[in-house]
C-alpha cells in the first residue's frame, strides 16, 4: 500500500495499530494491548495530525523509484515469515523461553508484593530502576520537543 | 470548533468517562491491566480532546504550559524521591520494604507512589507536546 497522501498514511497507521492491539488482546497481553491502543492509536495520531497542520498533505517532488522500496518490503516479508516458524504455538502453556527468573516472578509476586498483576509488579517493583530510566526518557523527549518548538522571545 | 453542536455535546458526555477510566487504570493497576504509563496517556487523551473541541485558550485556563512543565518535573522527582527514601530508611535505592513496618504493605505503598509519578510525568509530557505543536505566538506565554 503505497500512498503519497500523508493523511491516508496516518489513517492506515491507526488501523494497523488497532489490529495490533486486537492481536495482543487475543494473545492475552492485556497490558501491551492497552498501551498499543492508547499510544499507537490515540496520542500518536493526534500528534501526527497536529504536525500535518504545519505541513502539506501531499508529498511533492518525490522522484524516487518504487523498485528499491518494494524489493526491501519483499525482503522484510520473507525474513519475517522465515522467523514465524520459531514462534511458540498459539495457546501453548509451557513456552521455551521460560527461565528461572520468570518462574520466580510468577510464583512470588502475590506473596512478596501483594500485587496480583505480575506485569505491574515487575515494572514498578522488581525492575524499578529500568522504569526510572524509561520515565527519564519520556521527560527528556518532552523537554526536547519544548526546546525545538520554542517560539522566539519565550524562555 | 465551537459551532459544531454534536461533537461538543458528545464530548461533554464522554470526557468524564475517559478521565474516570484513566484514574481507574492508574489506581487499580496493581490488580488489573494497566499502570501509570497507560493511565497517563489516557488521561492526556481526554484532556487533549477537551482542548480540540473547546479551544486551546479554554484548556490553558485549566492547565497552563508552565503548570504542565512543573507537574512533569514533579512526577519524575517523586519517583526519584521514593528511590532515595528507601536509602534514608535503611534499604537500597528503590527498595520499598522499609517504607512500612509490614514489608508487603511497604511494597504496595512504594508501587502506588511510583505509578503516581509515572502517570504525572507521562500525561503532562503528552499535553505539553500537544500544546507546543498547536499554540500560536500569543498563546504560548
Amino acid at each position: 500500500m503505497i500512498t503519497r497522501n500523508l493523511f491516508s498514511a496516518i489513517m492506515s497507521t491507526i488501523i494497523f495499530s488497532l489490529i495490533c492491539a486486537l492481536i495482543f488482546l487475543i494473545l492475552d497481553g492485556v497490558d501491551v494491548s492497552l498501551t498499543e491502543a492508547a499510544v499507537g492509536a490515540g496520542i500518536s495520531t493526534i500528534l501526527f495530525l497536529s504536525t500535518l497542520k504545519h505541513t502539506d498533505i501531499k508529498i511533492k517532488n518525490c522522484n524516487k523509484k518504487m523498485f528499491p522500496l518494494i524489493s526491501l518490503f519483499l525482503l522484510l516479508l520473507l525474513s519475517l515469515s522465515y522467523v514465524v516458524s520459531d514462534l511458540p504455538e498459539y495457546g501453548k502453556i509451557k513456552i521455551s523461553s521460560e527461565s528461572y527468573t520468570t518462574k520466580y516472578y510468577i510464583d512470588n509476586s502475590k506473596t512478596e508484593m501483594g500485587i496480583t498483576n505480575v506485569v505491574t509488579s515487575i515494572l514498578a517493583g522488581y525492575r524499578g530502576f529500568d522504569t526510572l530510566g524509561e520515565v527519564v526518557v519520556i521527560f527528556i523527549a518532552g523537554i526536547s520537543v519544548l526546546g525545538i518548538l520554542r517560539k522566539k522571545g519565550n524562555p | 470548533m465551537k459551532h459544531h453542536l454534536i461533537p461538543r455535546i458528545v464530548t461533554k458526555l464522554i470526557i468524564p468517562l475517559i478521565l474516570l477510566f484513566g484514574l481507574y487504570i492508574q489506581f487499580h493497576g496493581d490488580f488489573t491491566a494497566g499502570g501509570g504509563f497507560q493511565a497517563g496517556v489516557i488521561f492526556a487523551a481526554g484532556f487533549i480532546l477537551y482542548n480540540i473541541i473547546f479551544g486551546i485558550k479554554v484548556g490553558q485556563s485549566i492547565l497552563s504550559i508552565n503548570m504542565t512543565k512543573n507537574l512533569m518535573a514533579s512526577g519524575l522527582l517523586l519517583y526519584i524521591f521514593v528511590g532515595f527514601l528507601g536509602i534514608l530508611l535503611g534499604g537500597n535505592f528503590l527498595d520499598y520494604n522499609p517504607l512500612s513496618s509490614n514489608s508487603v504493605q511497604g511494597q504496595l505503598t512504594g508501587v502506588f507512589l511510583i505509578e503516581l509519578g509515572v502517570g504525572l510525568t507521562v500525561s503532562n509530557v503528552m499535553i505539553l507536546i500537544f500544546y507546543s505543536f498547536n499554540c500560536t505566538d500569543q498563546e504560548q506565554t
